[in-house]
């Protein structure tokens, strides 16, 4: 190693680079304005899914008071109207959903030791009264719309004596939709009770972007390449996809594109356009449609998609879109507002 | 790197630290402290979602990788050896030894059944005892397991905390006095990093005997959702614990505390610089040659210096995704950031960037 010398360090302090604002991870001019959208925007998503969850609540009720195949039928199309109420409004990480591990509460997921068919069995056969005192203390992964989508949707369990319309499973079925129900209705009134506090504080600028920029990291990473096999082990896998027992995977992504362009593009693009990125967001603009074109076709099933190759093919082709959509704005648009989800950052501890 | 290059770096990084043309200078001072080695390591993240725990040298030159199974969190050298441990991020299964001047992994070893680590430790004075935070996982009581390094890592003794999800914990310059600071949130497992208790949390800062277990002394923030998750201890025994808010982010609660002369008292750094830091504070060095202290945030971009003794903030940079931070020979600190980073700062110098690397730095330099 040669020794250092005064010259040598001379040049290097030259070299060096200072650290510039433009490295700061926070937008510093006022975005009073564009928070007043999201706030609006946001709401009317949480608005939807109350009903959607009021519903739902309701119609499992119809169906346990007087059981019928078509009564099973509308209450799994109630379940699904709300879990893709849900999926909408699902990349909203701060706020009021953050209290209590509600969005945990809503969609236990990812679940690999299965715990929501455990639990389920678990309080199937228990003897104690299934009341809603015993579903708030029974864990997240009782809580949500996959305890639901399992007394619906589970195949082995939709053959075996216990399944629906059976009694207790019945009062299962009542207790975790209305807790879903009780939930919604709660998160709906907490977001307008956070308004000024969400529109008074600069930070959630920030917040926001960075909630949108994970949505479409999950949806990319552990929803679509997961299954799909382009991580880990490589296999493809749909018990990697969330879901997958209502084989609403792909339903539920296009939803949460689609809550992203409602709930969070139009004050983004404003924002963007207004710190003169108007190219770029036409870009993301377009990259949203794209990816969103590629459905009513994928709203199907994904296990026939990944079982052959050339049904695999759309498949691949909605995951690129949806990576080109993040790359524009996790990589383009962050760089550009300054707004970083980082390695650190974003893992907590 | 030979003893004889090694010296003559560090006195000519050390005076060029006094002469305003060398500040910018990118070879670093040694570590303080003089017991380590003179490097500075770190849990990596690398592309394609791969891990590894790697060595710098004072020059910002990266020493040795060595690839890892998961991802890590931080650790500690052994005294009077050439070992450097790194414990796998929470909930950690196991954790590496390696020796410190190549790289190369000497021991993997497994967590007991029922407990987990949660990324820290430590060593007794001599070297021979590690004692590691963990959490009996069910029950969700937290512990700190010792073992013996002499005996291949034996597990030999296991001191009770009496709280839940202690982090990181160093010991106390008296050489018998663990300081723990204890998160107060429960996790489980089975639930990936859920908090399951965010309403009821107790976090607290703890004093321990490592022989006997006893607690000496027990403080809690002044909020419950103040997670007690760093510590570091000044030569005087002055001890500085640093806080992650639990609560909605448009609160501004202080997020660092000092005990010292018997009193345990929080620093608020006033409305902006909090601010600044995002509620979350992922590292907190003493410098053991001055009073200075050093916090950075990775959520809020921010890494600043503090005057210890008044809670006055000295020097303070933007850095995105920062976490690392280490005491420097002369009196400044060294910053890691998640974007490969390597950043000096000090009193009165503004940060300087000493090295760029591809590669993520995980939250600690040990």
């Amino acid at each position: 190693m040669k020794p250092l010398t005064p010259t040598l360090c001379l040049t290097l302090a030259l070299a060096a680079t200072p650290l510039l604002a433009a490295d700061s991870s926070h937008i510093d001019h006022r975005t009073t304005d564009y928070r007043q959208q999201w706030h609006t925007d946001i709401r009317a998503g949480y608005q939807k899914l109350a009903a959607q969850g009021q519903a739902l609540a309701q119609q499992s009720e119809t169906y346990c008071r007087a059981p019928s195949a078509n009564g099973l039928e509308q209450t799994k199309q109630a379940w699904l109207e709300a879990f893709l109420a849900w999926q909408k409004v699902r990349f909203v990480d701060f706020g009021p959903v953050e209290q209590d591990n509600r969005a945990w509460q809503f969609q236990f997921w990812p679940d690999p030791k299965n715990l929501v068919a455990r639990k389920a069995s678990y309080l199937i056969k228990d003897e104690a009264p299934v009341t809603a005192e015993k579903i708030s203390e029974s864990g997240v992964a009782a809580q949500g719309f996959p305890m639901a989508e399992y007394l619906l949707y589970d195949q082995a369990f939709s053959e075996s004596e216990q399944a629906l319309p059976a009694d207790r499973t019945c009062k299962l079925l009542l207790a975790v939709t209305s807790h879903i129900a009780d939930n919604s209705k709660t998160l709906a009134r907490d977001w307008d009770d956070f308004r000024s506090a969400y529109v008074g504080n600069e930070q959630y600028t920030d917040a926001t972007i960075r909630a949108a920029m994970a949505g479409l990291e999950i949806l990319e990473e552990r929803r679509l390449a997961a299954p799909m096999g382009l991580r880990g082990n490589g296999k493809r896998s749909v018990y990697s996809a969330d879901a997958w027992r209502s084989e609403s995977s792909l339903i539920a992504a296009d939803a949460s594109v689609q809550g992203l362009k409602q709930y969070f593009l139009p004050a983004f693009s404003g924002l963007l356009r207004d710190r003169n990125q108007a190219a770029l967001t036409e870009d993301i603009e377009q990259q949203f449609d794209e990816v969103l074109a590629n459905f009513p076709d994928l709203d199907t099933p994904m296990a026939p998609l990944l079982a052959d190759d050339d049904a695999f093919r759309s498949l691949q082709s909605l995951y690129i879109d949806v990576t080109r959509l993040a790359a524009l704005v996790n990589d383009r648009a962050a760089v550009a507002l300054g707004v970083v989800r980082g390695f650190n950052s974003s893992d907590g501890d | 790197m030979p003893e004889m290059t090694r010296r003559k770096l560090i006195k000519t990084a050390l005076a060029g630290s006094a002469v305003i043309t060398l500040s910018g200078c990118s070879a670093l001072p040694g570590r303080a402290g003089n017991n380590g080695p003179q490097q500075y390591a770190g849990a990596i993240g690398l592309p394609g979602g791969r891990f590894a725990v790697g060595a710098v040298s004072p020059e910002g030159n990266l020493l040795w990788q060595s690839p890892v199974d998961t991802r890590c969190h931080s650790g500690c050298n052994r005294p009077g050896t050439a070992e450097v441990l790194f414990f796998e991020r929470r909930p950690g299964w196991s954790f590496y030894v390696f020796n410190s001047k190549i790289g190369e992994r000497l021991h993997h070893i497994k967590a007991a059944a029922g407990e987990h680590f949660v990324g820290h430790g430590v060593f007794s004075p001599d070297g021979r005892y590690l004692y590691a935070t963990a959490s009996r996982f069910d029950a969700g009581e937290g512990l700190v397991a010792v073992y013996d390094s002499q005996h291949n890592y034996q597990r030999v003794n296991t001191l009770e905390l009496h709280g839940t999800g202690p982090h990181q914990l160093t010991l106390h310059p008296d050489g018998q006095t663990l300081v723990v600071a204890v998160g107060g949130i429960l996790t489980h497992p089975d639930y990936d990093r859920i908090k399951l208790n965010l309403s009821t949390m107790e976090p607290a800062l703890v004093m321990m005997n490592r022989h006997s277990g006893k607690i000496l002394h027990r403080f809690q923030p002044s909020h419950h959702q103040l997670s007690t998750r760093h510590v570091d201890v000044a030569p005087d025994g002055a001890l500085y614990a640093a806080y992650q808010y639990q609560g909605p982010a448009h609160h501004l609660p202080p997020l660092v505390a000092r005990y010292s002369k018997g009193r345990y008292e929080e620093i608020h750094f006033g409305e902006s610089v909090q601010r600044e830091l995002g509620n979350y504070i992922a590292s907190i060095v003493a410098h053991p040659e001055n009073n200075l202290v050093a916090v950075a945030s990775p959520i809020g971009g921010t890494a600043l210096i503090f005057d210890g003794r008044t809670g006055k903030v000295v020097e303070k940079a933007a850095l995105a995704d920062c976490a690392g931070v280490e005491a420097l020979a002369g009196g400044d600190f060294l910053v890691s950031s998640g974007r490969g980073k390597l950043v000096r700062m000090g009193k009165g110098q503004p940060a300087r960037e000493i090295a760029s690397m591809a590669v993520h730095w995980d939250h600690h330099l040990v």
